[in-house]
């Protein structure tokens, strides 16, 4: 699985990356405009310059002289306006320039920019060159104050997104992350549907009914098949006793032959399977229909050591070395005959399927209880929970005390694990 | 000794009421709970065995009842249920014993044997099997008057076969007996027969007659 997205971040990605672009565009588009703007406004303002010197020179009807003396005068004072007599014999027209020049007044070396205008005037016949120039903003300054003001709204954009996002998910939102959570914490087992909020939005308010109808029909079915195996081995236990106390008859007949007997004690051997299968099924029955609610303080290490003085004699037959390591006592809360049933399951597995001279290890603290025994192979950690998956070719196994033991841990949110290392199989339980 | 079968399995019932009757144990049948009541109304017995289900009503209720008429029978509660509560409960009405379904005679016949023990003679806990005497609450066992050691394995075992005397007990009833539940989890039995061999020699140790006899190495029998 790849990185996931939030189903809201998406649009809020696609939004900021837009705003980024249109405003990276308008960054060039803001310049062209400004500029074009500032340069019209700014020919406007020298051809003013110039008409104003034009007539202002004509009032003051001067000699030669004195008009040398004042232009002379003028270019020292007024850096902005020069006027000159003109060289070229070609008469040039009136003509705009853009001029990057050192700023001399200052001390520091700033490049300022200067928008110009090449003009002329004439005097006494004479024409004079009359070039007025008009400090200007420079198209680097231009640029970086646009910028500068874009990206501060692109900020302002982004954050408005996300506050927008955030506030929209909080409501618009909230029924549906509420519906994600219900059915997070969904659990077929307990049998009760989802109440889902009302809300106002079409399209949740359908997602809900079509959910509501789900869950309805997956707990019917999961209720039918519970009731279904609990009535099957309710109504199996009483045929199942009659057989065994008539068998238990048939053993008192007068003069039983060895063949006889043999078969006798051939018939008995599946029936006990059979029972045990059936008692198995019942136990998963009421452990799932939350049956066994008495929960009381247990000491699981004495719990162990009981257990192990009734399967004495099993272990002994195979010569089995057991090991115990209680290393704490925790004082475990739970159902009595539910965490008996765990032990049980747990031990009788460990020494039905550990080899002649075998070694099994039994160690439990405050946090965990494991059950180790020595194997060849590992078995497949993803089926033995399962009914019946592993013991199928078992003479008498009932292939349902590890399905057992894990519904014990489910009930208690204890974690069950299974893990085969160094040629030794290992059932863990975390408590 | 008078024992009232209450089960409404008829089959069930007769074949509890067979293995039962020999000399010691006479047995009556009652099929539903009003059946149960009147013959409780007219007769005393020794021993009842009380189905829980039963087509009239739950057990429990007559358990109730004997229990507030202060009876002395006592009473054994065989259930197909198999619930602890419906157990803590019919203890709580005054049940000497409880009996999940489905069950070995010979286990059946070993708490009835128990629970009259305890109801009739009351802290006489002794019992005597030509020259063998046990006490049931210490433990003791003595033979010829001598005391012999026995694991608890071997004095339940020997308990076991006096309250089941001439009656063929297959080996796995007894795997069953010795260590419960579990007993069907393995299909080897054979500690059995230790314990058994064991027995045995320590009561033949003291001079005492060998009364259990080997059927094929399938049951066993302990024979007056």
């Amino acid at each position: 699985m790849g990185k996931m997205t939030k189903l809201l971040d998406k649009p809020l990605k696609a939004f900021t990356i837009y705003a980024f672009v249109i405003l990276s565009l308008s960054i060039p588009a803001y310049y062209w405009v400004v500029e074009t703007v500032w340069q019209k406004e700014l020919d406007e303002h020298n051809l003013i310059i110039k008409e104003r010197i034009v007539s202002q020179l004509q009032n003051l009807l001067l000699t030669q002289a004195q008009f040398d003396s004042v232009t002379h005068i003028w270019n020292v004072l007024q850096s902005g306006t020069r006027i000159f007599p003109e060289n070229q014999p070609f008469k040039k027209s009136d003509s705009t320039y853009l001029v990057m020049r050192k700023n001399k007044h200052k001390k520091h070396t700033e490049i300022d920019r200067f928008r110009g205008l090449a003009s002329h005037i004439h005097f006494k016949g004479k024409r004079y060159s009359l070039w007025i120039e008009t400090n200007v903003e420079e198209a680097d300054e231009i640029v970086y104050i646009i910028s500068v003001v874009s990206l501060f709204f692109f900020v302002l954009l982004a954050l408005g997104f996300i506050f927008l996002n955030r506030t929209i998910a909080q409501k618009a939102w909230r029924p549906f992350e509420k519906t994600l959570e219900q059915l997070k914490s969904f659990d077929l087992s307990a049998t009760e549907t989802i109440d889902f909020e009302k809300t106002e939005i079409q399209e949740f308010e359908d997602l809900h009914n079509t959910l509501q109808k789900m869950l309805y029909a997956a707990i019917s079915a999961y209720k039918q098949q519970k009731t279904f195996i609990e009535n099957a081995s309710h109504e199996l236990q009483t045929p199942l006793a009659i057989l065994r106390s008539k068998v238990d008859l048939f053993y008192q007949l007068p003069e039983l032959n060895e063949a006889q007997l043999q078969v006798l004690e051939g018939i008995e051997k599946p029936l006990a399977r059979v029972s045990r299968i059936n008692k198995n099924l019942l136990l998963l029955a009421k452990i799932e229909n939350h049956q066994f609610e008495n929960v009381e303080i247990l000491d699981v290490g004495g719990m162990i050591n009981d257990i192990l003085e009734l399967l004495q004699d099993y272990a002994e037959s195979k010569n089995l070395r057991i090991q115990v390591r209680l290393e704490a006592r925790p004082d475990i809360r739970g159902n009595k005959f539910l965490i008996e049933t765990l032990l049980y399951n747990l031990l009788t597995n460990a020494i039905r399927y550990t080899s002649e001279e075998g070694e099994i290890v039994i160690f439990l603290d405050s946090q965990q209880l494991y059950v180790q025994n020595t194997g060849i192979i590992s078995l497949n950690p993803a089926h033995i929970f399962r009914r019946f998956s592993v013991s199928s070719s078992e003479q008498v196994s009932s292939g349902l005390g590890l399905a057992i033991a894990k519904e014990i841990c489910h009930r208690y949110n204890w974690k069950m694990g299974y893990a085969f290392d160094m040629n030794k199989h290992q059932f863990k339980v975390l408590f | 000794m008078k024992i009232l079968i209450i089960e409404d399995e008829k089959e069930l019932a007769y074949a509890m009421g067979a293995y039962l009757a020999d000399e010691n144990y006479l047995c009556e049948l009652a099929f539903t709970l009003e059946d149960a009541r009147q013959k409780l109304a007219c007769h005393t017995y020794d021993c009842v065995l009380l189905d829980l289900m039963l087509p009239d009503g739950s057990g429990l209720d007559l358990l109730a009842t004997m229990n507030h008429q202060q009876r002395l029978e006592g009473v054994i509660i065989l259930s197909a249920k198999n619930s602890v509560e419906d157990k803590v409960k019919g203890l709580q009405l005054g049940a000497d014993d409880y009996l999940p379904k489905p069950f070995h005679q010979s286990e059946l016949l070993a708490r009835i044997y128990s629970v009259i023990r305890r109801k009739n003679f009351n802290n006489l806990n002794t019992v005597q099997f030509e020259e063998i005497e046990i006490n049931l609450l210490s433990k003791n066992v003595k033979v010829n008057d001598q005391e012999i050691n026995l694991t608890r394995k071997e004095f339940d075992l020997l308990v076991f076969f006096i309250s089941n005397k001439n009656k063929v007990i297959s080996k796995s009833a007894l795997a069953e007996y010795l260590s419960g539940d579990i007993a069907d989890m393995f299909d080897n039995h054979d500690f059995v027969y230790a314990h058994i061999k064991n027995l045995k020699k320590k009561l033949l140790e003291v001079g005492g007659n060998n009364y259990l006899k080997t059927l094929y190495g399938v049951g066993y029998k302990w024979e007056k």
